[in-house]
């Protein structure tokens, strides 16, 4: 049981740590992270070997859950319960490569600037669109995957930035409820979990059930209905509804108690990485500001399905897929 | 040297803004290389000898200053790249001139440190000030004079050698042969000639095609002092990979793989960070690498893979607060560490300004601490002793008043006299042992 609440409290840490990560001057040291996600991976797996049952967030009832295709090296990831889906194959966004293809001459000229991204970094203000940064949100939006798409390779020019990931393969994806790219017209409701979607990178995370589709809109001329700057943007009227939909399921079906232990730790974490997101995908660095506001009212996201407004919106998206998936 | 031998603290500089990021001794030692965290390189000379001071060794005394790196920022990725200079390397000295190497982040950098005592005087087209002459008035010729002036020590940079690494650069080494060098990222090292800037070889690529399947990147890489085709690397996974380039171009094959096999016992979460290399030197002889881990020195004979031949606890103490130093960060510190002159003792820094010097022949090590309270002009210093449980001797420090915020991270050993200097954020002393 000790190990079970050691092995939350490390992986809440290292969540952070990965976090924080972004915001760190001279973009994200790839040696570190690869720690802190080895750490996450221990801890995971202390997580999920406890036999402790009442202690399991159990994943969306309902997934079709095929199996996971670890990674070589991945640890055995046990029951798809405990941390939610287990780390999906071939997760983008936890090591944001926009390298199209090995660079591997024996007399390497200077790459072309703008060749490879080794990790994406967020200075809290600017375009995060840019460049690498768009692996990241990309996985997590994925509602507008293939116009992104587009966009993203113009903005990683001749290079292709998504070369590892060809709008073909989207389909074959994690099981989550993220509704495919550009699949799913706002405002369906999406009752049935998709079988493929980018959330949920590697790292342990919880229920992805959340499409975080209004982002997208961040993006302008990629997204659908290329909405104003800032993530919870006006016009996600309409895409409440499936979001709303689609947490619902996982609110109802899982074990409630799990849930609430969980909830309070997980909501503060929520409130940190919802709103700083938030703050991080507008064009003005109101991050801090946001997350002020946002730990304000973390008791309000404790409640998932509870969208009220637009930063709670953000707040109840899956924390840690997202946290995760736009590291 | 024995390492109880005691050390005078001799003479300290601290610098104002910025933290020191690494620390070099020249191939003489008659310099003294730092860079900061402000992209700063401030070059200390020793002082010659004075005959009428013939006990008293030479000082350090700045002898130049100049800014290597700028802060930058990568537009197409977003991403800043800081101006902190990660290391510095010298070049032997071939002329009249200093060379070093001095990188950041993304870029290597030569800078030629040059003296300059004489000054054209005598000009016929310019006047004393360097103005124009109208030619109208010029009646006569005479050749221009070199006259003496004030030293002073100018910097020019004379190659850049940048746009080669996606990720951070976290080593550099000049080769035995003086004509290239490496440089070596997170994932990939490269190979530079002196003389060109626009080309580099890679000599190794452990990048994944699937960045999902990393699972270890490349820590600190050396070039053996020797051979001029043999360099060594280090990974977070606390494995050393010999590599030799005349087996062939691309050296992701190593030649030779030195690995410790884990202790079952230590398994907790954080053992693959303490595993992390952080450091990797060669001996001066070239027999032997020596290796620096969160909590330990490791010696290891070239010819046995299969274990460090001599290990050394630097702070075992920490083990059980391993925890709290992820929390706070200070489980990624990444400690260097140093051979004396004659490959005897070996040195590496700790928390509380503490550094640590083991004899690998008497097996005797000593810890004693940078700091100004603790440390007065030609004082001898006190060894010092953290104290890991149970009663406090008088003097001992017990473990949680350690000051994780005062590390030494960097320090240097001078090629063959027994003066060491140790970066304490952004002081830097220097000490000489006791001269009978």
């Amino acid at each position: 049981m000790e190990f079970k609440l050691e092995a939350h409290r490390i992986v809440s840490i290292s969540l952070g740590k990965i976090y924080n990560s972004r915001v760190q001057r001279g973009g994200i040291k790839l040696h570190k992270n690869l720690l802190v996600s080895l750490v996450l991976r221990s801890a995971r797996q202390v997580y999920l070997s406890d036999p402790c049952p009442g202690l399991y967030l159990a994943g969306p009832a309902g997934i079709p859950a095929p199996p996971p295709q670890q990674q070589p090296g991945e640890p055995a990831a046990g029951p798809p319960a405990g941390w939610g889906e287990p780390p999906p194959p071939a997760a983008r966004a936890s090591w944001p490569e926009t390298e199209p293809q090995p660079e591997r001459p024996s007399v390497s000229h200077a790459p072309r600037v703008g060749d490879e991204v080794p990790v994406t970094t967020v200075t809290g203000v600017g375009d995060v669109l840019q460049g690498g940064e768009a692996d990241a949100t990309e996985a997590a939006w994925s509602r507008v995957e293939r116009p992104r798409q587009a966009a993203a390779r113009e903005a990683e020019g001749p290079a292709g930035g998504w070369g590892v990931f060809p709008e073909g393969s989207l389909a074959a994806r994690r099981p989550c409820f993220c509704p495919l790219g550009g699949e799913d017209p706002p405002g369906t409701p999406a009752t049935t979990p998709r079988t493929a979607c980018c959330c949920a990178p590697r790292p342990a995370e919880d229920e992805p059930p959340a499409p975080p589709a209004v982002c997208p809109r961040k993006r302008g001329a990629a997204g659908v209905g290329g909405g104003p700057a800032g993530c919870p943007a006006p016009g996600s009227t309409p895409l409440k509804k499936p979001r709303r939909n689609l947490e619902q399921p996982p609110s109802g079906g899982e074990d409630d108690d799990a849930e609430e232990m969980e909830t309070g730790n997980v909501a503060n974490l929520i409130s940190i990485f919802g709103s700083s997101f938030s703050g991080l995908l507008r064009k003005s660095p109101g991050g801090g500001r946001e997350e002020e506001e946002g730990e304000e009212s973390g008791p309000e996201a404790a409640e998932p399905g509870q969208i009220c407004c637009d930063k709670p919106v953000l707040r109840d998206m899956n924390p840690w897929s997202t946290a995760i998936v736009a590291f | 040297l024995k390492c109880t031998e005691k050390y005078i603290y001799y003479l300290s500089f601290q610098s104002k803004s910025d933290i020191i990021s690494t620390v070099e001794f020249n191939h003489t030692g008659e310099l003294l290389a730092t860079g900061d965290k402000g992209g700063r390189v401030v070059i200390f000379q020793r002082e010659q000898e004075s005959k009428n001071q013939v006990h008293r060794r030479g000082e350090y005394n700045v002898y130049s200053t100049f800014q290597s790196h700028e802060p930058e920022f990568d537009y197409l990725k977003s991403l800043e790249i800081e101006e902190k200079i990660n290391k510095i390397r010298w070049l032997p000295q071939q002329n009249a001139a200093y060379f070093l190497l001095s990188t950041n982040d993304k870029t290597v950098k030569l800078w030629k440190v040059s003296e300059r005592d004489k000054r054209p005087e005598g000009y016929n087209l310019k006047d004393e000030e360097g103005r124009l002459r109208d030619p109208a008035t010029i009646t006569t010729l005479r050749v221009p004079v070199l006259r003496p002036m004030d030293l002073m020590v100018e910097a020019t940079p004379r190659r850049v050698f940048a746009n080669a690494h996606t990720y951070h650069i976290n080593s550099i080494s000049v080769n035995s042969d003086y004509e290239t060098y490496m440089s070596a990222d997170d994932l990939r090292i490269n190979l530079w000639n002196f003389e060109i800037t626009n080309q580099s070889f890679n000599i190794v690529d452990i990048k994944p095609a699937n960045m999902e399947e990393l699972t270890e990147v490349i820590t600190a890489a050396e070039f053996h002092p020797h051979h001029c085709n043999t360099f060594v690397y280090s990974s977070s996974k606390g494995t050393i990979r010999l590599c030799d380039m005349r087996a062939s171009a691309l050296c992701d094959r190593h030649t030779k793989f030195f690995e410790e096999p884990e202790d079952p016992s230590n398994r907790s979460f954080f053992s693959e960070i303490i595993s992390s290399i952080s450091d990797v030197k060669f001996s001066h002889s070239g027999r032997y690498i020596m290796t620096r881990d969160y909590l330990t020195v490791k010696v290891w004979d070239l010819n046995m893979e299969n274990r460090p031949i001599e290990t050394y606890q630097v702070h075992d103490y920490l083990r059980s607060k391993l925890c709290s130093l992820y929390e706070n960060d200070c489980i990624f510190d990444k400690f260097e560490c140093v051979w004396n002159g004659s490959d005897s003792v070996i040195m590496t820094g700790s928390y509380n300004n503490f550094f640590r010097m083991f004899d690998r022949n008497t097996k005797r090590d000593v810890t004693l601490e940078a700091s100004r309270e603790n440390s007065k002009p030609r004082a001898i210093l006190k060894p010092r002793k953290v104290c890991v449980g149970g009663k406090r001797r008088k003097d001992e420090i017990s473990v949680d008043s350690l000051d994780f915020s005062k590390k030494i991270l960097h320090t240097a050993w001078h090629p063959s006299e027994n003066i060491i200097a140790v970066a304490a954020t952004n002081n830097l002393y220097i000490f000489q042992d006791k001269v009978n």
